[in-house]
């Protein structure tokens, strides 16, 4: 049972803000949703599990050292920008 | 028709020039794209670059490659380079990416010209390209009906020949589907036969990045140029070889077709796929029908790996790097939290909620354990199945494109529509959709081979037989380049 505070409670850790509006909403539609995943709990359980697909196991490999992109350009996309850096939220 | 072969013909015997024939794209998306809206950035100042060089090495009497000079498109969740690259999301507005996407870097050494970046559901996250913040594309056979997705816009361009193929990205249906529904071809690769670096993720255990195409050569010819390994992407393997066997006899080749794959499927789309499995038997191969009743949970599963990957995927998405970033907040939290909630889409929205919900305490074991426990078993499924055929035929969606408006008032009706692709992602194997005929309004209809992992020769050899064998079946719409 999906409920209005589990909502609320997914949205907080989603980062995300749900209008009071939309709450009721959308607590109905999440329902509906995992009205239709709980199909799986009707599955065999299975033994097998899985760890990943066609057998692909674990790379490692030698930590080279490789020029990186320049800060200028990556900081070219950023929204905000100050003294070379990201700025995260305006100055008071 | 305009096909990367005729394509390639033409330049070669100079019948065109490479810019000419640029130009003649880039004014049919003139033409066209107010009605398609298949493209949401048309690139021409990068198409004529390329074509002026390709110009210049045909000049100087040197042989060009098969997809050298040819006009494509990519989906616009692939990054290139300066060209702006959003997502179809508001999120993502302005971004410009500072690197290539691997496939991109290859199809630039082999001077693909790139018309534009085209349209797609948000995120990839839709199976109509409605979620699109651009608006969806329209169908090249009735502009009335969607051009499916997420890879809607790639679909549309190939079907409407404003683009001679593209390349889109299938995480649970997103290139078979809309090649399905534009009646055009849809190579979902092997997972790891292509390189997912630079393709902006959605869930990273089912993306795989293929070409959309008007013909089963030309998906070949694509999928060999890009299915190599990269060092950048731990997952791939590479293995592009399949165009040296797309003519081989299929006399004997054992075709299964699961019983679970027809249920719900609409009559006329269940009468073309067995009217397949006909031709199939006239051309020598043998039909196998056998169960596979995991396939019911198929659904459920892949909504549960895929929202609960997409989640974190797209926490990155915070304001403070790149693209969209709110006006007014009162502090970091608050800044963060209205980017993502006015930048974000409502479909996006929903499935990261889903996705944080099935990872979070109290419900990881019953939604996400048990969704990758069923995974295991489902790939087993498919291993058995595998043991009593070369190559399975069933529908790619169980109708025909939706009519514009449908596919948004119903999530889990929309999700439904994926019953038959999201086993192929689900399992990492490979899938084509190829067009085997029209419903009574003229609209496609496609079927899908799956192939035993890293199995796309045979599968395409199956499709290009097809193909060779009914002709009919790939019709040609009004829009575009006539060539």
């Amino acid at each position: 049972m999906v409920t209005r505070e589990d909502v609320e409670n997914i949205a907080l850790l989603s980062k995300l803000f749900v209008p009071e509006e939309e709450l009721d909403g959308l607590t109905k539609s999440m329902q509906e949703i995992i009205d239709f995943a709980d199909a799986i709990n009707n599955a065999p359980a299975s033994a097998e599990g899985f760890d990943c697909i066609n057998n692909l196991s674990n790379v490692f490999r030698e930590d080279e050292v490789v020029p990186s992109y320049p800060s200028e350009e990556i900081l070219r996309n950023a929204p905000a920008q100050a003294e070379d850096h990201f700025l995260v939220r305006n100055r008071e | 028709m305009g096909t990367i072969a005729t394509i390639h013909e033409m330049l070669v015997k100079k019948q065109v020039s490479c810019t000419e024939l640029t130009q003649r794209y880039l004014d049919a998306v003139e033409q066209a794209n107010p009605a398609l809206n298949a493209y949401v950035n048309v690139t021409p100042d990068t198409a004529l670059a390329t074509a002026a060089a390709v110009d210049k090495k045909i000049a100087a009497g040197e042989e060009i490659g098969a997809l050298e000079g040819v006009p494509m498109t990519l989906k616009d969740n692939m990054s290139t380079k300066g060209i702006e690259t959003t997502c179809c999301s508001k999120i993502l507005t302005g971004y410009k990416p500072i690197f290539d996407a691997t496939v991109w870097e290859i199809l630039q050494e082999q001077n693909a010209v790139l018309l534009g970046k085209t349209n797609m559901d948000e995120f990839a996250m839709g199976s109509s390209c409605e979620n699109s913040c651009f608006g969806g594309a329209a169908n090249p056979f009735d502009t009335n009906y969607v051009a499916g997705g997420s890879s809607g816009g790639v679909s549309s361009a190939v079907g409407g020949n404003i683009a001679a193929y593209g390349l889109g990205s299938d995480t649970g249906g997103s290139i078979r589907q809309p090649a399905s529904f534009c009646g055009v071809v849809g190579l979902k690769p092997t997972y790891g036969a292509v390189s997912r670096y630079g393709l902006i993720a959605y869930a990273s255990s089912l993306d795989q990045i293929g070409p959309i195409t008007k013909t089963v050569e030309d998906a070949s010819l694509v999928f060999d140029a890009i299915a190599k390994k990269d060092k950048r992407d731990s997952t791939s393997v590479g293995g592009g070889n399949t165009y040296a066997t797309l003519n081989r006899d299929i006399k004997g080749m054992k075709i299964g077709i699961a019983r679970e794959y027809l249920d719900g499927v609409r009559d006329d789309v269940k009468e073309a796929t067995l009217a397949a499995a006909e031709v199939y038997k006239s051309l020598g191969a043998e039909i196998v029908y056998f169960d596979l009743p995991v396939l019911k949970f198929a659904l459920p599963v892949y909504y549960i790996i895929a929202c609960a990957e997409a989640s974190s995927n797209l926490g990155r998405y915070d304001g403070i790097r790149y693209g969209y970033k709110t006006a007014h907040y009162t502090g970091t939290h608050d800044m963060i939290c209205r980017t993502r909630s006015e930048g974000f889409g409502e479909e996006v929205k929903r499935r990261i909620l889903l996705g944080t919900y099935v990872l979070s305490a109290g419900y990881y074991d019953a939604y996400y354990k048990k969704a990758t426990d069923l995974r295991g078993t489902i790939i087993s499924a498919f291993n058995k199945a595998f043991e009593q055929c070369d190559v399975i035929l069933a529908p790619t969606v169980p109708m025909t494109a939706f009519e514009k408006g449908h596919a948004v008032s119903d999530p889990i009706e929309t999700y439904l529509t994926d019953i038959c692709t999201v086993p192929v992602n689900i399992a990492g194997l490979p899938g084509v959709s190829v067009p085997c005929g029209f419903n009574a309004k003229g609209m496609p209809i496609g079927m899908q081979l799956i192939g035993k992992s890293f199995g796309e020769a045979q599968i395409l050899n199956a499709a290009y037989r097809y193909q060779q064998a009914a002709p009919e079946k790939f019709r040609d719409t009004k829009w575009g380049v006539k060539l």
